[in-house]
């Protein structure tokens, strides 16, 4: 799943022998646009027109309970996960993890990442619905 | 002829590529920095994660969080992230265009651009977090 190799490491100077794109390179990138629209919305809403910086408990709860809200927030979650557990995942191939042990390593990010997205649904919805 | 860079006897690599310091140009150095604010990210998604839990602690539980994280000691930390969120988003934007072959002739040009739109952002940021 590495998004660049060694080949076309250095960007521009080498960038008409670069190979295709991978899946993973693509889904970084698209991932990546995604979060500079939804972490702009996200920090803006949940704190700089917030007095304070922070919501207290009970605005929290009633901010997630917006469908709107909680869709962005879960959308959100879904892709900084992505983002974050490839992009370790790349910097890893780029360390020279190659094999059995890039295989166990990619199968235990993609557990994290599952788990990660499970458990902040989850997180989610207690607070919307049980808060 | 020797290729450049931090090599053993034979040829082989002492440091993986990105890590070397040898004839690196100042794209290739913000590249390798976003590698490592967004490895420094998802420690913080982490964070950010066991900090939202304590809102399933109920309200006195995350409105004393709310009140510990008004303190400047926190409030600097809440400028360095952005810092880094702003570094790796708009100087991950300037990697995949050029990544992707799309503007590779004005690459000097977008990472200024991306540096202007940093320190903005930090300036608009600061300004509302500590003022």
């Amino acid at each position: 799943m590495a998004t660049r190799t060694e080949e076309d490491f250095t960007e521009a100077t080498r960038w008409r022998r670069r190979p295709r794109p991978t899946f993973a390179w693509v889904a970084q990138v698209v991932s990546g646009v995604l979060l500079l629209v939804l972490l702009t919305a996200h920090m803006v809403a949940q704190h700089f027109v917030v007095d304070g910086g922070l919501r207290t408990y009970a605005d929290v709860v009633a901010w997630i309970r917006n469908p709107v809200v909680f869709a962005v927030e879960a959308l959100l979650l879904v892709c900084v996960t992505w983002h974050g557990i490839a992009g370790v995942h790349a910097v890893l191939l780029d360390l020279g993890l190659r094999g059995r042990a890039e295989r166990i390593v990619a199968r235990v990010l993609l557990d994290l990442a599952v788990a990660t997205i499970l458990y902040g649904l989850w997180l989610l919805y207690m607070l919307a619905f049980r808060g | 002829m020797m290729r450049a860079g931090l090599r053993r006897g034979d040829g082989r690599r002492l440091v993986p590529r990105w890590l070397d310091p040898h004839g690196r140009h100042l794209g290739t150095w913000a590249f390798v920095a976003n590698r490592l604010t967004g490895l420094g990210l998802v420690v913080y998604l982490y964070l950010h994660l066991v900090i939202l839990s304590t809102l399933l602690r109920g309200p006195e539980a995350w409105d004393g969080l709310v009140e510990l994280f008004r303190r400047p000691v926190f409030l600097a930390f809440d400028v360095l992230l952005i810092v880094g969120l702003a570094f790796h988003g708009f100087n991950g934007l300037r990697v995949a265009l050029v990544g992707s072959g799309l503007l590779v002739d004005r690459r000097k040009g977008l990472l200024v651009a991306a540096g202007i739109l940093v320190g903005l952002v930090t300036l608009v940021a600061a300004v509302r977090i500590v003022g």
